[in-house]
């Protein structure tokens, strides 16, 4: 099973509420993923593991995997590119 | 009337992780939630609360008996074991009023967008949590709950009027438009901001520094496990511990603060469905307003000058943990001091040497602060059943966000004249703020717009 993270600066509310909304599209598309919230702190050994990153800050670091936007889910700004490009990620 | 009462305690008495769970099922329910959604969030919740009082109660029994031998050793007692923010958030949803902070955060929100008070939407529902803390506090120290909800409405409009100031720093700091950072730990700044005018005036204090190579070095330390793993070597080699005995606390250190994150955000899984509603119905209100999203403070995290603040600034909390007299707060869980962090990142605009500076002359403030805090904070946990804490050790949040405003409000609603003074000098200091800093950002600004053309 694929694996998608979403990081923020704990690990526990703004990116579980993302992660959460993430699963709700995934459900609603019937794709079968996890989807996880992690610590920034130690992204870099999460990251190793994952499909997709969803990113909530904006850093100079690239990673080589798909990286969609995760302000986009807590604003509702863009989110539908977003959710196209998870879908696309995941298919 | 005394049957509802007995009802009532009937329900309360059988703990935080069982009565919680059944007022968010009848929320859910009343919000016309799914049954099965609605009986899933209020499980969840419950899983939540047992969850955290597992792993407090795993930190206590391994961290307050090293405290103990420490203190018989050296007369140092640090007996207040902080479990953090996460140990706060989780014992504050315990308290049976959490709920009606919702509906406050809401009417609150909507009035002020709707008189043009502010610009800031705050959606960022978690946070609640911090506005229900305030509550809690004021309540047991003025014996009020009506003064509790007074103060946290005060918490939620001064938050919002810095969410207005804050706009422009976050785009600045994170190039994302229309967004705001309104949480009450960045209240700090106002207090800070009559220092930071002065620091302008100091040239070394405004040269920029580049953190990139020190996060990359220093980083790894500010990861859960391995603070905890050192901080648990650290205190059992100070209790005079074997090697042995310090390496196994080392390990249940680790343990505690790796378990504490992953705990909490079930707290948020639960809370999901209600945060979802409600940041969608006052996004619904306010579309065709230009107006800023606020949103929980991660959005900076990828500012590499916040971690490496705090790792910086933790041998100085320890340090001054020891040796500070009076102070009875052991630095654990709420070390990576977020509290003066974040808020510092905004004010100074990411320079990290007044980051650095601010972080350690708050540092005996939050360990004072916590310290008169602590004994509130062991009500609670122990009040709602959500924590058992033994005799002789106690329960706190080391680095309590915001705690000055707590100290003097709450003093305040008790009727203390030198905290109704600093409480009216507080607002004084913070309208002072909101004012001139909106001054200082259309200033530097247009400064900055200048230079790049």
């Amino acid at each position: 099973m694929k694996n998608v993270i979403v990081a923020c600066g704990s690990g526990v509310a703004t990116s579980q509420t993302v992660a959460s909304k993430v699963k709700k599209v995934l459900d609603e598309n019937k794709i079968k993923a996890n989807v996880e919230a992690v610590d920034i702190k130690s992204l870099d050994s999460y990251i190793r593991s994952a499909d997709v990153y969803v990113s909530i800050t904006k850093t100079s670091k690239e990673y080589d995997i798909p990286t969609l936007d995760g302000i986009a889910f807590l604003t509702g700004m863009g989110i539908e590119e977003e959710k196209q490009k998870l879908i696309d990620a995941l298919k | 009337m005394e049957v509802l009462q007995n009802a009532v305690q009937y329900v309360l008495d059988m703990g935080a992780a069982v009565f919680v769970p059944i007022i968010m099922l009848i929320i859910g329910l009343v919000a016309r939630m799914k049954f099965k959604d609605a009986l899933s969030a209020a499980i969840i919740f419950g899983v939540a609360f047992s969850g955290m009082t597992l792993v407090v109660d795993y930190m206590l029994s391994s961290i307050s008996p090293a405290a103990q031998t420490f203190a018989e050793n050296t007369g140092i007692n640090l007996t207040s074991v902080d479990g953090g923010w996460t140990t706060a958030a989780a014992i504050t949803w315990s308290w049976p009023f959490a709920f009606l902070m919702f509906p406050i955060l809401v009417i609150i929100n909507i009035v002020m967008l709707a008189f043009k008070w502010t610009k800031t939407l705050n959606v960022d529902v978690w946070n609640v949590w911090g506005k229900i803390f305030t509550a809690i506090l004021v309540t047991y120290l003025s014996g009020s709950i009506v003064a509790g909800f007074i103060v946290a409405s005060i918490q939620v409009i001064v938050e919002l009027k810095i969410g207005d100031v804050w706009g422009r720093e976050v785009e600045d700091l994170t190039g994302i438009p229309g967004v705001t950072v309104p949480h009450h730990m960045t209240l700090i700044a106002a207090l800070l901001y009559p220092i930071d005018k002065l620091m302008d005036k100091v040239p070394f204090l405004n040269k920029k520094m580049d953190a990139e190579a020190l996060r990359d070095k220093l980083g790894v330390f500010a990861e859960n496990h391995i603070m905890g793993g050192i901080i648990g070597l650290l205190l059992g080699l100070a209790a005079s511990y074997s090697i042995q005995e310090a390496l196994i606390l080392a390990i249940q250190a680790a343990t505690a603060l790796t378990l504490f994150p992953m705990v909490s955000k079930l707290f948020m899984q639960a809370l999901s469905p209600i945060s979802d509603a409600i940041s969608d119905f006052m996004k619904k209100r306010f579309k065709d307003r230009e107006i800023l999203i606020g949103l929980d403070w991660p959005i900076l995290a990828g500012r590499n000058e916040i971690w490496v603040t705090a790792i910086i600034i933790v041998p100085v909390l320890l340090l001054f943990a020891v040796t500070l007299p009076g102070n009875t707060v052991l630095p654990f869980g709420g070390i990576i001091n977020l509290s003066i962090v974040v808020g510092a990142v905004l004010l100074t605009r990411g320079n990290l040497v007044r980051m650095i500076i601010y972080g350690v002359i708050t540092a005996p403030v939050f360990l004072y602060i916590s310290t008169y805090f602590s004994p509130y904070i062991t009500r609670l946990a122990q009040e709602t059943g959500a924590v058992n804490v033994e005799e002789g050790s106690m329960l706190t949040w080391s680095t309590i966000e915001n705690g000055e405003f707590k100290l003097f409000f709450a003093n305040a609603m008790n009727g203390e004249w030198w905290a109704i003074l600093a409480s009216i000098g507080w607002l004084a200091i913070f309208t002072y703020f909101v004012i001139g800093r909106q001054k200082d950002n259309k200033r530097y600004f247009s400064a900055e717009a200048k230079e790049v053309n």
